[in-house]
């Protein structure tokens, strides 16, 4: 295979990244040459972007990236799991419900039971919805939306019933974790001082970019969405894999969102639940990096940078930032990305069912 | 699935992008999600009208018998004064989900006012019902018809104040300002249903994912307009202007705010939309635009404009929905609209997206959401139950062959021919 080769095929798998990446420069570009006042902006901007900013955009990669690294293992098993959100909502609902009925102290066990509980809550439902798609046949985007609102539902529901109030009072968070000698590094070191979530994400990306891609594992999976058949010629049960697929995209969700809301210590079950769309931007953040994990994770990080940074710029006077406005930019973005690239390219036979001939 | 082209369809991808949509079809592509809403479109045009019934009904019981459980179940962990039922070894419960459902049940039809409070829902509900079913019809997915219904009421909220100095106050004044509120509902609804709609059409974009980034982006748009620029100045919270009250609908009960009239216009456009899809030749073609592309192709129809038409006239259904809304319920634009798009969806599933069908899930969605107000105030059952009850029906809709499977079990009659759930097994 010659370079000329290989060059347009890296373009053609990263459409979507690329278009992303070429829009924000075009709209930095229009910012900084046409726009009063731009120049002075960006670099105000710039100014902000800190090792202390880097850190608090990581803290908000965590629930957006696991949720799409879940979304990731579904979909490549063939179920599409439009129901991160709810699974998020989930995770984060039952990490804090659990501090609830356990002791409060801040004795170590208390907040990783919390934790490990969120996870096999989180990938308990996902079970459910595996056997709803799997064994009834359900369609998998009705079925995944409802996943969404029922979770939308069922953690406000929950919440009143157990505190008289949607949003659950304060307990005990993650406390952060350094890294020995790197988070003494002058500037830097920041970025080494974070909760555990953040470091297992760290970790998750090139774990599941591992397993995807370099495993058997990994092989079935992606076989069990892209030619089912002949996986299970093979000998593979592509039910087996399918719900573990969907199961693993439980888990994911499950450690997101136990992250995010132990992070914060608390439950906010108003409007759209504290998880806020993140499980949206998650699936859309998968879809940009094309199903692979470590450009899932960079297109999370984005969006999350996005949002650390309007957080920051509220801070600086003179600035008027509308957080709304900014908030909605993730959604745009995606917008414009679909309207420019459309179809998205998607596991061969994700979305149905398979009938073992045996 | 057919597979001709083999399972690695990288390269077909490239070459048919070219060829334009007409191939569309003949590729081996089941994975694509236009595919999976026509898998969900043929049993529900395969099901007979009675099965589908049955399955609407079943998906009911199912979806309030898990209702009730969750609410035997919250019983024991909620506080309250007087615990309705004892259990030995289990200890006491606050509810009894059968006092829940007829609580639930007078609540929406128990006095003149309660009926009053179930037929606004029920109105407001009809219109998103049939936004949604619209699509449905065409074999499009519209999730967005809630963010099309925020953008349409804020339209109507901000058009229809100025008129107050203008138009009479009177019924002439009332006939001039109700028809433009909801044609400016209308559009602008319609609006944000053209882009997904388009970029369906033309960029092969999946409408499911672009219809729900565009609810977040209508809710934070629409939200920003108001709180930065045109809110009402004297007040601390987001929201628009009051519109004066010659655009009012006048209620119909008293100390209700239900008016008749918007009940009856949205049974008309039931009835409208049935005759639309099921009577003329435009409602076929956009039926056979959305199912089968290639098919409408080959007779001669621009089956990507009428992928935009339908979604721009669901679009349009969700913003008179709003329109109604400002102009019937609340007099003004305010943030925090009730999800009222979202139970459209559980409407039209419920409906078998028949638009006739809309009428009873309506009243039904609407009937729930009423009494819901009543649980909560005099049992305090949180009214979030309903939201829940709303995702199980979709759920439970969602699985025809759970009950199918059921019904083998317990040898319910003869077994009916299969529903082709799956593309799979129609060939």
């Amino acid at each position: 295979m010659s370079d000329a080769d290989v060059l347009p095929r890296f373009v053609r798998d990263h459409r979507r990244a690329l278009t992303l990446v070429v829009l924000l420069l075009a709209a930095l570009t229009i910012v900084v040459t046409v726009v009063p006042g731009g120049r002075q902006t960006v670099t105000d901007v710039s100014g902000v972007i800190t090792a202390s900013y880097l850190a608090s955009a990581f803290r908000l990669t965590v629930p957006i990236a696991f949720a799409a690294i879940g979304g990731i293992f579904s979909e490549k098993a063939g179920v599409i799991n439009i129901g991160l959100e709810g699974l998020l909502i989930i995770g984060a609902f039952t990490a804090i419900v659990t501090l609830h009925f356990l002791p409060e102290t801040t004795a170590i066990w208390v907040i990783w039971s919390a934790f490990g509980i969120a996870v096999i809550a989180s990938a308990f439902v996902a079970l459910l919805f595996a056997i709803v798609c799997i064994e009834f046949k359900a369609d998998q985007v009705i079925a995944g939306l409802a996943v969404w609102l029922i979770a939308l539902g069922l953690a406000p529901f929950a919440s009143i019933i157990v505190w008289e109030n949607v949003n659950s009072p304060s307990f005990v968070t993650f406390s952060t974790v350094s890294i020995p000698i790197l988070s003494d590094l002058p500037s830097i070191g920041r970025l080494f001082v974070a909760t555990p979530p953040v470091f297992m994400l760290i970790v998750a990306v090139p774990l599941a970019w591992y397993v995807l891609n370099r495993t058997t594992f990994g092989k079935w999976i992606e076989a069990s969405g892209e030619d089912p058949k002949t996986l299970d010629t093979a000998g593979v049960s592509v039910r087996k894999v399918r719900y573990a697929g969907v199961v693993l995209s439980g888990v994911f969700c499950g450690i997101g969102g136990a992250g995010l809301a132990l992070n914060v210590g608390q439950f906010v079950g108003s409007g759209e639940t504290m998880v806020d769309g993140r499980g949206w931007i998650g699936l859309t953040a998968y879809l940009i990096g094309n199903y692979n994990p470590v450009g899932a994770f960079l297109a999370s990080f984005l969006f999350a940078g996005l949002d650390a940074l309007q957080i920051q710029l509220q801070q600086i006077a003179g600035y008027d930032v509308s957080s709304t406005l900014i908030g909605i930019i993730p959604y745009v973005a995606v917008v414009v990305v679909l309207a420019f690239i459309g179809r998205t390219r998607m596991p061969s036979s994700a979305g149905e069912h398979y009938e073992s001939d045996e | 699935m057919s597979s001709g082209e083999g399972g690695n369809g990288d390269d077909g991808e490239t070459e048919s992008g070219g060829s334009g949509g007409s191939s569309d079809a003949d590729r081996g592509r089941g994975g694509d999600w236009r595919d999976r809403g026509r898998q969900t479109l043929d049993w529900l045009v395969n099901a007979s009208a009675a099965q589908r019934m049955a399955i609407s009904l079943a998906a009911l019981v199912f979806a309030v018998i898990v209702g009730g459980i969750l609410v035997f179940v919250s019983g024991f962990v909620a506080t309250c004064r007087q615990p309705v039922l004892y259990i030995p070894l289990l200890g006491e419960s606050c509810y009894n989900p059968a006092q829940v459902y007829w609580t639930m049940l007078e609540g929406a039809f128990g006095s003149t006012a309660n009926l009053a409070r179930t037929l606004q829902e029920t109105t407001l509900l009809l219109f998103t019902g049939l936004s949604v079913a619209v699509a449905f019809r065409a074999g499009l997915f519209n999730v967005g018809t809630q963010g099309q219904m925020v953008l349409g009421a804020l339209a109507t909220g901000l058009a229809l104040v100025p008129l107050g100095s203008v138009l009479p106050d009177s019924i002439i004044g009332m006939l001039v300002a109700i028809p433009l509120g909801l044609v400016v509902g209308a559009i602008v609804g319609g609006f944000w249903g053209f882009i997904p709609g388009a970029m369906k059409a033309y960029a092969d974009a999946n409408e499911v994912i672009t219809t729900i980034m565009l609810n977040f982006v209508a809710t934070g748009l629409a939200f920003y307009l108001v709180s930065e620029h045109l809110g009402d100045p004297g007040t601390g919270s987001v929201q628009t202007v009051p519109v004066p009250s010659v655009a009012r609908l006048p209620p119909t009960i008293d100390g209700s705010r239900f008016s008749v009239i918007a009940l009856v216009g949205a049974l008309l456009v039931a009835v409208a939309i049935y005759l639309l899809y099921d009577r003329t030749v435009l409602g076929y073609e956009l039926r056979t635009s959305g199912l089968q592309e290639s098919a409408a192709e080959y007779s001669g129809v621009d089956a990507k404009r009428n992928v935009v038409t339908s979604m721009s006239l669901s679009g349009a259904l969700g913003g008179i929905a709003g329109a109604v809304y400002v102009m019937m319920v609340h007099y003004r634009w305010q943030t925090g609209m009730p999800a009222l798009g979202f139970d459209g969806i559980a409407v039209s599933v419920l409906a078998g997206n028949n638009p006739i069908g809309v009428v009873p899930a309506a009243l039904l969605f609407g009937g729930l959401k009423s009494g819901s107000f009543a649980v909560d105030f005099a049992l305090g059952v949180p009214g979030e139950l309903v939201v829940v009850l709303r995702g199980l029906i979709i759920l439970f809709v969602a699985m025809p062959e759970f009950f199918r499977m059921l019904g083998k079990y317990y040898d319910f009659g003869s077994d009916p021919e299969p529903v082709a759930t799956d593309g799979g097994e129609r060939r």
